[in-house]
């Protein structure tokens, strides 16, 4: 990077509008179908504690809140500005926020760029420039801070629960695959810190959410998924610096997007648009997702699990095909290996185990192995030194295996030094242990294959991490 | 985009000495009676330069494994006339390499990102398997082993020992070089063949 780059970046300090203690909301309506009062119906419903101040062009109170005319009128501090009006009067309004005082503003109205109002945009995005004034969107759902409970998105929560409160904070482009995510890690057991869906990125971008994350304490894994970059060698700057503090995970779409310029040489026909954001990406050290279901499957190792000693895995089953798909699947990985268990634990596994158990890895503990055996093995195997992570698979359908055997696992887990994984693969009586041990912290995968890639994408980041 | 030059491959090859890259002994050749003479000998190979080929192989613009005075007359003559839609040309002469393994390396300039360092199996590999790894310039040692890492191809690259370091160094020269000269807007040395002493950089392409 130039010096020159570094100089022109600002970083804009996004904390008022993540940890607001008064909310203005510009467009707060009294007709339910209007996203200005859903917003202002989930502030009061969410147990938010700061003040909150709806802005409606009639001044007449909505929901028994007093409401103001203009956000000039409240004459008191606002952290955040939610817009929620129709795009011409945005960049009216947003100069309203600025001599008002307001820290930031989210503008969730749609509009502008995404459907060719660029000067509109430019405009807005300006306003928010002259005002020093962090502006996320347009066109966006906004942001959710699972503990301060500021939530500007308008999704009907008859739809939708919310995630409980963790160390993972997602980041999307898009507000429909932003939402799609937040539903799906309801049923994780990992919990959201934050989440930020910020639409055409006319101000605030995803290079000010990524500088802001890496420096958050309550963020531990920072998931994204973008379309686009807009600040190319900016982002390169910050996600290098990022993806030495944490992990992070990224989605990236356009995989099959057309080459946007003639190639002269082979370089620049192999160098397309998505190979380079994904070199990008590998260069910061960041975890490469290819689908939807790969950001929960790295989000939750990354959410729970230590760092690895080094690539040495143990498997534990109580069903031996299953613990020959984990074995290939590890062994497909480039860089994880099978372990070799060490004297001490052979001896020890001849002891507890029945004569029916073969004492090698994976270690099929057979269909009626119940809590002790597995109690059994796990105090064997957590032991070893030869071993640095740890597979257990329970094939709930198996007569032995019930909620004891996930109780013991949870036991386990919080016992174990190591990274230490489940494998369960199953419906309905599956799924409940999943919840089970998810929320005791246990990592739970639906495929030994995402379960190895997890665990080789843990080993990689801390490698990454500790690199000269 | 603006238009490209493709630089002179002989100023191409000294700005790639000067950066420690050493690209096989070649020269522009005349005649048949000057490829003869480069020769001494020894096995050359025969290609023809044009800024309208990008496939010189595909084009049947190369003529490898050239020896005796005959062989070396009657491919150029082949040459001179395949040569002649595609001016402005030039033939050149090569020595040729004992042969290994070929793999590419490049640069090109992203609008986003800026320049980018590039690696993958190389020759007539390239386009079927599109086993590369990128990076943006300038890159560190750890790239450089990371990338080479990054191909499915590792192992049948770096096979004989020593080789990963000295790919990773060719690797760290390329990327000082572009990011030293902004005006390369992209850059082939493809192939460059992997051989049991050391490399060869068999062809050259900088586009300006």
């Amino acid at each position: 990077m130039t010096a020159k780059n570094s100089a022109k970046y600002k970083r804009k300090n996004l904390k008022p509008m993540l940890k607001p203690k008064s909310v203005a909301i510009i467009g707060a309506s009294r007709d339910p179908s209007k996203v200005g009062h859903v917003i202002l119906q989930n502030y009061i419903n969410s147990g938010y504690e700061g003040k909150i101040y709806p802005v409606n062009k009639s001044g007449e109170d909505i929901l028994d809140i007093k409401t103001y005319k203009n956000i000039g009128d409240i004459k008191k501090k606002v952290d955040l500005a939610i817009i929620a009006i129709p795009a011409q009067f945005v960049p009216q309004v947003l100069e309203e926020c600025g001599k008002a005082g307001a820290r930031t503003a989210v503008v969730v109205s749609g509009g502008f760029a995404e459907i060719g109002n660029v000067d509109l945009q430019k405009q807005m995005a300006d306003v928010a420039e002259k005002y020093g004034m962090p502006t996320l969107g347009p066109n966006c759902l906004g942001v959710m801070d699972s503990r301060s409970r500021s939530d500007t998105l308008f999704l009907p929560t008859y739809k939708l629960s919310k995630p409980q409160i963790g160390g993972v904070s997602f980041v999307a482009q898009s507000g429909a695959v932003g939402s799609t995510i937040l539903d799906l890690i309801v049923g994780e057991g990992f919990g959201m810190s934050k989440f930020f869906s910020y639409g055409n990125a006319a101000h605030v971008d995803e290079v000010d959410i990524l500088d802001y994350l890496m420096h958050d304490k309550e963020t531990r894994v920072i998931v994204m998924y973008v379309e686009g970059i807009n600040r190319g060698k900016e982002f390169l700057r910050i996600a290098k610096e990022a993806g030495k503090k944490k992990p992070i995970v990224i989605l990236k779409a356009g995989l099959t997007a057309a080459g946007q310029q003639a190639a002269h040489s082979h370089t620049a026909a192999l160098a397309g648009n998505y190979q380079t954001h994904e070199a990008v990406f590998r260069q910061a050290g960041f975890t490469i997702a290819h689908d939807i279901k790969d950001l929960l499957y790295y989000a939750k190792i990354f959410a729970s699990e230590p760092e690895p000693n080094g690539p040495r895995v143990a498997i534990l089953t109580n069903g031996g095909g299953a613990g020959v798909l984990t074995t290939d699947a590890i062994a497909s990985t480039r860089d994880l290996r099978l372990a070799e268990f060490g004297k001490e634990t052979t001896a020890a596994l001849k002891k507890t185990m029945p004569a029916l158990v073969n004492i090698r890895n994976p270690l099929d503990l057979a269909g009626d192995a119940d809590d002790k055996r597995y109690g059994d093995a796990l105090a064997a195997l957590q032991a070893d030194q030869n071993i640095d992570m740890l597979i257990v698979i329970t094939l709930f359908q198996t007569p032995g295996a019930d909620s004891r055997v996930a109780s013991k696992l949870i036991e386990y887990k919080d016992k174990s030094a190591k990274p230490m994984i489940n494998i369960s693969i199953g419906s309905s009586y599956t799924m409940m242990h999943k919840i089970m041990m998810e929320s005791a912290g246990l990592p739970v995968y639906d495929s030994p294959a995402a379960a190895a890639a997890a665990l080789s994408e843990l080993l990689r980041f801390y490698k990454f991490k500790s690199r000269k | 985009m603006m238009k490209t030059n493709l630089l002179d491959y002989m100023k191409a090859r000294d700005l790639l000495s000067k950066y420690g890259l050493s690209s096989i002994e070649s020269a522009y050749v005349e005649s048949a009676k000057e490829a003869i003479n480069f020769s001494k000998g020894k096995k050359i190979v025969l290609k023809v330069l044009s800024d309208k080929a990008l496939h010189k192989s595909k084009a049947g613009l190369v003529k490898a494994d050239l020896s005796g005075e005959k062989e070396i007359r009657d491919a150029y003559e082949y040459l001179e006339k395949k040569a002649r839609p595609l001016q402005p040309c030039k033939i050149i002469a090569q020595r040729m390499s004992k042969g290994g393994i070929e793999i590419i390396i490049g640069s090109n300039t992203d609008p986003e990102f800026g320049k980018t360092v590039l690696i993958g199996l190389g020759g007539i590999y390239v386009e079927a398997f599109k086993d590369v790894a990128i990076r943006i310039a300038p890159i560190t040692k750890y790239d450089a082993t990371d990338m080479l890492q990054q191909l499915r191809s590792s192992s049948v690259i770096t096979s004989a020992g020593a080789r990963a370091p000295m790919i990773e160094s060719i690797l760290m020269k390329v990327s000082r070089m572009v990011n030293d000269h902004p005006e390369i807007s992209e850059l082939d040395l493809n192939p460059v063949i992997i051989t049991e002493e050391g490399y060869d950089i068999v062809d050259i392409r900088v586009l300006e």
